[in-house]
């Protein structure tokens, strides 16, 4: 076991894990953060996509020991009280999502994206969506909420 | 997964020493290979090693004509860096075609080449480039490291530091995504440097090979054409229920074109 | 019926912000967490099991086994069928304990289950369990389960032939094909494949003593339905069983039916007087979770020298995987039967259906549930007539589309199609999808070295026709004028919350967002059906408004009473109650404000119908380019002209669409489920190898709609939830054959992956180079 220390969606965090744990299960059976959710077990579905130090990544492929005194964003953390950020904003007005079990992950993954690239061409969103599945809405209206936030966020 | 005890090296000599006391432990740098590993009880190591936070390890930087990345250096720091861009752009778009972008955020360098995987991208740029694999005990050319599926020339408790690709003239990479894994079905890394052509080819075959005979075309006459009729061992390519050996056999040749196509349009 | 073209709804906003609550995301006081041992091969005896070893692990409280599922007698799965085969003869069900007794049948099968006190400690605990099997022979295809000497699965199913069915008239269509100017004859399969919603399945189980109840959490498509079938699996009460789902990951078929694991639940739960959870894994999902399709069609289709068909025949071989699932049989059957003339006029129909057990995963419905793989057939059928016969393509089928002035259409097996024009659709498609200027574009792509194709599919489907007798809706007012509209179906994306409750909300004449839609809950036992066969809509959906008009019915004679006035002088629009005669009105706000002293409140409604299946058909059209070097296709275009009825929300009917279609798409290009045929493992065990649709596959869709309003239910929708598969994969099979011909090749099976499409191209040029050279 080794105590960990965390920020969390702005607040401190201190816990004890088994240094086995992954920090998606940390964040969800600990934390009581189950927005981010797990949809595979071999790291290709994105449904586990979280912010560490501002960059996303598979939180079901990182243990919470190598998270210790990480900067952590997840789903939960990126509306501001009742203001949505411009991402989620984006897939309600585009209705980007349908179950919406994928849906955090992929906002998690297209906010990252955004941040790195602010006006991407089809063909970079596609690839910049390579990490994320979705059954439901078959892309196109995801594709349509990135170009969209990518209009709220200029 | 089964239990370990996680262990964050404060040094690489820190790392270096505790991995020589405890032969049971592993090495951790992203970890996005070893963590489904071990997500799949395929692994039971005593300890994890995290070498992934080391700043020795870390880096990119042009050192005369060879182009030094740090072993745990992200992939897309790699696909990002102006410095990659400018001197070895044909790396920086390998790097950004790995994994996803969520992988390129955590998978390293060093990772990916002490792991060897088959379909790993890194391999075909590291033989192509003949670069030299850096290690906490020596330094490995790039045609001696490379043994076969999953193998290195890596010995136990050794650490890989970081790379050292030679600049070349110029130089292009194209890949053939496996439809599900988005791993290389085949990846081909040409370059045209100090050492003359290279055609180095991963994805296909059960590891990284240069294509010889397609070196040696393409010395003779650089262009497209050369590669017609080359004999491509296919008996020794992946047969699966993705892909026949044939079928690998001809994205390899394909993906060879293509790349010499993007090479040549270089300056 | 206004139209609602508001993207945003009601659910998005706690989905968006990672408020959701999915199955696992629950937990009890005092949970324990179970995990179950699988069969690691296809086909074999129990010889012995220990569990002790396991049981002596560090937090390990009970392991449960075949032996637990013999003394519960949780054996006897519930199953569809509803119908009779041939000689009379009833389908042989298997045996199915929840945990195996003595043979495992399948790589995934449930054999045991640990329960420890954390999931860890369960997962950690699976290996210490001993177990000897004796190795049987496996059979992976219903061609090796049939073959003579084959292994049999169950002592009761010779031959692994469990059901023979027959359809249609026989004689009258062996006659036709014998006067027959011409016979065109195609054998399709449609591969199998795992469902994958992105929510892995899992379950909470907890029983409570003193009333001997259980409270089931699961995802599922509805709870009546899933209670149901429980209660046939375990013996327990339907009274007893409390069934508790909030919002769902997706289930396209996949949690239509009960599994071994929720049987394996509640044993543990009772026997330990602790809730037991379970949270399945994706690798477990693939060797477990209900697979979809998996049929072989032979089809012959008899035309006249004009081109009209005279007569169709099909023999369907069904695999069932080695247990048969609640709604596996009784689609693939009934399905494929109902719609075998497409959408044509064909005299003359004889199907037969075999249905087969292998040691494979059990096959239940998915999207479309037969109707995507008779469409197949019948599509590709057509266009392979159309090429024999040099008749153009969208030709062929003008002249054999069953007339507008044909309806309601009695077809020759099952089934009387309501009113549709698939020349209208089929029309509308043609011009968005500039069929004309095809071979244009196929010209210029030659150019560039590339295989351009174009295909068409004109289909018809029909939805579900309902395992309940009819669907109830109950309507509740409080005393601010706001609304709860309780059903028992279940939305897993289709966005129940925002189209129900503006057909409420409309038909009220009042805002959206005093309507609110509660569904599943345990404490509003509805009769209803589960949301499945595309029927939600036009069923209970349609409900939604019987209820409302009820509502009003029902709470004139109370507004009269307000407004001092007979009944009859008062009429309902615009949100308020209105004498006819004077200005006198009340809101209905102000009249549920009036009435909310009085308990349950006076404008409470409970409604009914029953709604049987409706037609949604349409025309979809794909044109494909592929890159002859490396086999790989890419979808340049995609029209899908689609009659769902009424449009109630034209942004959620595009969703549907949408994602129908990259299922379909998925099937296609690049999903299936692989098994050695030898040993019977399975090969495509993760998203490592079964290649999931990603953003890319399907660019875009145009989406257009050709609504003729249906008068099988009270809002005139049809339904649209499986018609982007139904129609989409003959329209790419159409096409791929379109882009393969000028290179040789001929009829090409799903799916058509970059490896096989550059083999058969491979093949074309040495086979004529051999009849060249």
């Amino acid at each position: 076991m080794t105590k960990i220390e965390l920020t969390v969606n702005g607040t401190k965090q201190s816990r004890e894990v088994e240094d086995r744990a992954l920090l998606v299960d940390v964040l969800r059976d600990q934390l009581q953060l189950t927005g981010t959710h797990i949809g595979c077990d071999t790291s290709q579905c994105g449904c586990c996509t979280v912010h560490v130090n501002g960059r996303a990544i598979k939180s079901c492929t990182m243990l919470a020991v190598q998270a210790g005194g990480a900067d952590i964003v997840t789903i939960e953390g990126l509306a501001k009280g009742d203001k949505l950020h411009p991402v989620q904003q984006a897939f309600t007005d585009c209705h980007a999502l349908q179950c919406g079990f994928c849906t955090p992950g992929m906002i998690m993954a297209i906010t990252a994206l955004l941040k790195d690239n602010p006006q991407p061409t089809d063909e970079e969103i596609y690839h910049g969506l390579e990490g994320n599945l979705c059954r439901c809405t078959g892309y196109i209206n995801i594709v349509k909420a990135v170009k969209r936030s990518a209009e709220l966020m200029k | 997964m089964f239990e370990f005890n996680y262990v964050k090296a404060k040094s690489l000599t820190e790392a270096q020493t505790f991995v020589a006391a405890h032969p049971e432990a592993k090495l951790l740098s992203g970890g996005m290979t070893l963590i489904p590993t071990l997500k799949q009880r395929l692994a039971q190591p005593s300890h994890l090693v995290d070498i992934g936070g080391l700043p020795e390890l870390r880096g990119i930087e042009v050192k005369g004509t060879q182009l030094v990345i740090g072993a745990a250096t992200p992939h897309y720091e790699v696909a990002s860096s102006p410095v990659v861009k400018k001197a070895l752009p044909a790396l920086a778009a390998l790097a950004n075609q790995i994994g996803d972008p969520q992988v390129r955020n955590r998978g390293t360098l060093g990772g990916s080449v002490a792991n060897n995987d088959p379909a790993a991208d890194y391999p075909a740029a590291v033989l192509a480039l003949d670069a030299t694999v850096v290690t906490n005990k020596r330094e490995i050319a790039a045609g001696d490291f490379f043994q076969g599926m999953f193998a290195t020339a890596l010995e136990d408790g050794e650490i890989v530091v970081g790379v050292r690709f030679n600049i070349p003239k110029r130089a292009a990479y194209e890949k053939f995504p496996h439809p599900a894994s988005g791993y290389a079905m085949a990846g081909v890394f040409v370059a045209e440097g100090a050492a003359g052509l290279r055609v180095a080819v991963t994805g296909a075959a059960s590891g990284v090979f240069r294509w010889v005979e397609a070196e040696q075309a393409l010395t003779k006459k650089l262009s497209a054409d050369a590669l017609e009729g080359l004999p491509l061992d296919e008996a020794n390519m992946n047969e699966d229920i993705h892909a026949t050996r044939e079928y690998r056999a001809n994205l390899a040749r394909v993906m060879a074109k293509r790349a010499l196509k993007k090479m040549l349009a270089q300056k | 019926m206004s139209h609602s073209h508001t993207a945003q709804r009601r659910e998005d906003l706690r989905l968006i912000t990672g408020r959701g609550r999915y199955t696992a995301d629950v937990n009890l006081p005092g949970q324990l967490h179970a995990a179950f041992l699988r069969a690691d091969r296809a086909h074999a005896q129990i010889v012995s099991i220990d569990t002790a070893p396991a049981l002596a692990r560090p937090g390990v409280v009970a392991v449960l086994t075949g032996a637990d599922a013999l003394a519960a007698q949780y054996t006897q799965f519930p199953n569809l069928m509803a119908f009779t085969g041939r000689n009379g003869a009833q389908i042989l069900k298997p045996e199915r304990p929840v945990l195996a007794t003595t043979a495992v049948r399948y790589v995934g099968e449930t054999v045991a289950m640990v329960v420890a006190e954390s999931a860890l400690a369960a997962q950690d605990a699976l290996d210490a369990i001993v177990i000897d099997y004796r190795d049987l022979g496996a059979v992976a295809t219903v061609e090796d389960a049939l073959a003579a000497g084959a292994p049999q699965l169950h002592a009761n199913i010779p031959g692994n032939l469990c059901f023979e069915w027959e359809t249609g008239d026989a004689a009258a269509v062996k006659q036709a094909f014998a006067k027959a100017a011409h016979v065109t004859r195609l054998k399709v399969i449609t591969t199998r494949v795992a469902p994958s919603p992105m929510e892995p399945r899992g379950n909470l189980v907890s029983y409570d003593a003193a009333s001997e109840s259980y409270d089931i959490y699961t995802p599922s498509q509805g709870m009546v339905m899933l209670r149901k079938q429980i209660s046939t699996l375990s013996g327990v009460p339907e009274a007893k069983l409390r069934v508790h789902t909030r919002d769902v990951g997706g289930s396209f078929g996949q949690r239509s039916g009960v599994y071994p694991e929720h049987g394996a639940l509640m044993m543990a739960a009772k026997r330990l007087g602790r809730p037991v959870k379970w949270v399945g894994s994706r690798a477990e999902g693939f060797m477990s979770d209900a697979h979809g399709r998996g049929l072989g069609i032979a089809g012959e289709l008899a035309l006249d020298r004009d081109g009209k068909f005279l007569a169709a025949r099909y023999e369907f071989l069904c695999d069932m995987g080695a247990y048969l699932t609640p709604t596996g049989s009784i689609s693939h059957l009934r399905n494929p039967a109902t719609l075998m003339t497409g959408v044509y006029k064909t005299p003359a129909l004889y199907g037969s259906f075999k249905v087969v057990l292998t040691n494979t995963v059990p096959i239940a419905a998915y999207r479309g549930a037969g109707r995507p793989d008779i469409a197949y057939a019948v599509e590709r059928l057509v266009d392979r007539a159309a090429d024999e016969l040099k008749i153009e393509r969208s030709e062929i089928r003008r002249r054999n589309f069953i007339p507008p002035d044909a309806f309601p259409y009695k077809t020759p097996t099952v089934g009387v199609y309501e009113p549709s024009d698939f020349a209208g659709c089929l029309d509308q498609a043609l011009k968005t999808a500039d069929w004309q200027g095809f071979e244009a574009r196929r010209a210029e792509a030659k150019q560039r070295g590339k295989l351009r194709g174009m295909g068409l599919s004109t289909i018809i489907e029909a939805t579900g026709a309902g395992v309940f007798p009819k669907d109830q809706v109950a309507i509740e007012v409080d005393g601010d004028g706001k609304l709860t509209v309780y059903t028992v179906s279940l939305s897993s994306g289709q966005g129940h919350e925002t189209t129900f409750t503006s057909v409420v909300a409309d038909t009220l004449g009042l805002p959206h967002e005093a309507v609110t839609l509660r569904e599943c809950d345990p404490a509003h036992d509805l009769v209803g059906n589960h949301t499945g066969g595309s029927r939600s809509m036009a069923g209970v959906g349609s409900v939604c408004k019987v209820a409302a008009d009820k509502l009003i019915e029902q709470a004139k004679p109370l507004a009269a009473e307000e407004l001092e006035l007979e009944p009859s002088q008062v009429d309902y629009a615009g949100g308020a109650f209105k004498s006819r005669d004077s200005e006198k009105s009340i809101s209905f706000v102000q009249l549920a404000k009036k009435l909310a002293g009085r308990q349950p409140h006076p404008m409470n409604t409970l409604a009914e119908a029953t709604v049987g299946s409706t037609w949604p058909n349409g025309c979809h059209i794909a044109e494909v380019e592929i890159d002859p070097d490396t086999g790989v296709t890419e979808i340049a275009s995609y029209v899908a002209v689609d009659d769902c009825g009424v449009v109630i929300n034209h942004s959620i009917v595009e969703g549907q669409v949408h994602g129908g279609v990259t299922q379909g798409a998925g099937q296609m290009f690049q999903e299936e489920v692989v098994y050695d045929r030898g040993s019977g493992q399975l090969l495509t065990g993760s998203f490592m190898d079964y290649c999931m649709p990603r953003a890319g596959l399907v660019r875009d869709i145009d989406v257009g709609d050709h609504p003729l309003p249906s008068k099988l239910n009270a809002i005139g929708a049809k339904g649209v939830g499986e018609s982007g598969c139904t129609a989409s994969l003959p329209a790419l099979a159409n096409a791929m054959t379109d882009a393969l011909r000028p290179a040789g090749v001929g009829h090409l099976d799903m799916p058509y992956t970059p490896s096989k499409v550059w083999h058969s191209i491979q093949a074309a040029k040495s086979k004529s180079r051999t009849q060249n050279g």
